[in-house]
């Protein structure tokens, strides 16, 4: 049985597509099958952060269209075999498809016998949102510690709730320990008080996400430990089941000295 | 002349959507002069609220004074009952007065689902709504009852019905029997084998608020997250969050078992008699009757279970534990 999960967030830009990807290259590295399911119709971006834009032939649409067969359009990712991407197009929008030609398409994903679906889902509650999700049998849901971002998860677990979705996991993404202790930003537990959803991870704001994205390299998959990188690996433990305590975030701020050292050391 | 009947037609629909503005506006011109009365003497005001009412800290609302003012016409007469294509899409911005209701009868259930002509939303809309009752309310309910769908002139279709029937089975309820004004959802029932009562249509089912008796309570178990509005013709009982965003509006008080974060409404067919209890008062904004209030720019640094009502001057606050007394306060006060 494959585990279908829809990764979203209500508003963009919170870090819905990053956590796909490296949650599906942390997963594929543990030995699971896994197949992304770019969700985004007409604003793919999962394939570059993956690094494997040159390599995508035929999309999701041309597979439900009936122009090729789903396995033509799936991409193996270079790295890590057990990792596949399935593409969303870029030159049609979100009304191409609808919810049942969608279910239809991640039923025979999951007729394949993948461990993972994991469907990147676009940002908004409209169409594309109602598509991403109306398959999916458990969801994660994606947000910074901002008020912003926070209603607008709020929303989006109602939604998720009315549609039958049960399973809802958080995630809090680019949290500034050094902030929330000052009391500039959002705590994790100010996030959790509102949505009242299990917590499956938190991730702190680290740069070299940014660096990793640029190179289409998920931030897994790099050679230097980092926080985040551990922050992803915890959520995979996680997501199998494992009991992982959380990352100590404070640790982060040692200060200069700390900082120094590491820069030496290199 | 058609061009003509259409034009008058979209001025009735601005006409209705101004009376329901005129609601928020008449709260602001009361609550203007109260703010003003506040102002003038928060001594006074001090003397004659409860010593703990967090009075100084409720905030009267006035940003809304630029609205409109006029005055709220009954609504009986303004009703229009054939609807065009413009009219749909000018209600369909409008506040929403229908809502599915679940209603106990008897050795069954009520499920009524809202008219067309006030619940603008699609059958997605109406869908969410249906899931968002039927998870919130279990405990309301034996399981295995059965339930009577009042579907009156709403048009359903055999996979409408069968996927109400689906979601009520989720929640151990059976759907036994639809009721219906229209030809085709009473054909479509009865191929999908539930019994079928066809009624006549009447469009006078909804009177103007206030006129009716208060529905039985609404008790429901649930989050009332950002999006999502609960209206009810009674009194309503929430076990759990109000979150920001998320709207609570009663005929009758509010009681909320857990944090008010977003926005009630008591008393919204007029009674300023109705309270608002909530173990953690922090709204975004409260409401009781044609009365409004804000929570104060800065958190109070402890919560209490506290209750919210009107006076002339505007809405107070008093802890809970003090509430209960006031009544006797005022008698007291009354008598010398």
């Amino acid at each position: 049985m494959s585990r279908i999960i829809v990764i979203t967030s209500g508003k963009g830009g919170v870090g819905k597509t990053t956590c796909t990807a490296n949650l599906g290259m942390a997963l594929a590295q543990q030995g699971r099958q896994v197949v992304l399911v770019d969700a985004d119709f007409g604003l793919r971006n999962l394939d570059l952060l993956l690094g494997l834009e040159n390599r995508i032939v035929y999309t999701a649409v041309e597979v439900i269209a009936g122009e090729c067969r789903l396995e033509q359009a799936l991409v193996r990712d270079k790295r890590e075999s057990r990792l596949t991407l399935l593409p969303a197009a870029q030159n049609r929008t979100k009304d191409a498809i609808n919810s049942d030609q969608m279910a239809q398409l991640i039923e025979k994903l999951a007729a394949s016998g993948y461990d993972y679906i994991i469907i990147d889902c676009p940002a908004g509650i409209e169409t594309g949102f109602k598509n991403a999700i109306a398959a999916a049998k458990e969801a994660i849901i994606v947000t910074t510690p901002e008020i912003s971002a926070v209603r607008d998860a709020d929303r989006v677990v109602g939604l998720l709730e009315a549609s039958n979705i049960k399973k809802i996991k958080l995630i809090v993404n680019r949290l500034k320990p050094a902030m929330v202790e000052a009391n500039d930003m959002m705590s994790v537990q100010d996030v959790q008080e509102i949505l009242a959803i299990p917590l499956i991870g938190v991730i702190p704001d680290d740069e070299c996400v940014i660096v990793s994205t640029n190179r289409g390299e998920p931030v897994v998959l790099s050679a230097n430990s980092s926080l985040p990188k551990a922050a992803f690996a915890n959520i995979v433990r996680r997501l199998e089941g494992e009991k992982v305590e959380f990352l100590e975030l404070k640790e982060q701020e040692e200060g200069l000295f700390a900082r120094l050292k590491r820069m030496f050391w290199k | 002349m058609n061009n003509e009947q259409s034009d008058e037609k979209q001025v009735k629909i601005e006409n209705a959507d101004r009376e329901e503005n005129a609601v928020a506006s008449s709260i602001s011109i009361q609550t203007k002069e109260s703010a003003q009365k506040v102002e003038k003497s928060p001594e006074a005001q001090k003397g004659v609220e409860s010593q703990k009412d967090r009075s100084g800290q409720i905030q009267e609302e006035d940003d809304l004074s630029g609205l409109e003012s006029e005055k709220k016409k009954t609504e009986s007469g303004e009703k229009v009952q054939e609807t065009t294509a413009g009219e749909r899409a000018a209600q369909s911005l409008r506040d929403r007065d229908g809502q599915v209701r679940l209603k106990t009868a008897g050795d069954h259930l009520l499920l009524m689902l809202p008219p067309e002509r006030e619940f603008s939303g699609n059958w997605n809309e109406l869908w969410q709504e249906l899931q968002v009752r039927l998870k919130g309310g279990a405990r309301f309910w034996q399981a295995n009852s059965q339930v009577h769908l009042m579907a009156r002139e709403r048009l359903l279709d055999g996979r409408q019905l069968q996927a109400i029937a689906d979601a009520l089975s989720e929640v151990q309820l059976q759907l036994k029997r639809v009721e219906t004004s229209r030809r085709q959802t009473a054909v479509a029932a009865a191929t999908s084998g539930y019994s079928v009562e066809q009624i006549s249509p009447h469009h006078h089912l909804v009177q103007a608020a206030g006129a009716e008796p208060l529905a039985e309570p609404l008790y429901m178990e649930t989050t009332v997250r950002s999006g999502v509005e609960i209206r009810h013709q009674g009194n309503v009982v929430i076990l759990g969050d109000i979150n920001p965003g998320g709207k609570v509006i009663s005929v009758g008080d509010i009681l909320v078992w857990g944090r008010l974060r977003g926005v009630a409404h008591a008393g919204s067919g007029g009674n300023s008699d109705c309270v608002i209890m909530a173990l953690q008062m922090e709204p975004t904004q409260l409401r009781i009757a044609n009365y409004l209030a804000r929570a104060p720019q800065q958190p109070p640094a402890q919560y209490y279970p506290e209750v919210a009502y009107a006076t002339t001057e505007g809405i107070r606050i008093a802890r809970a534990t003090d509430f209960t007394k006031k009544p006797t306060d005022e008698q007291q006060r009354e008598k010398s």
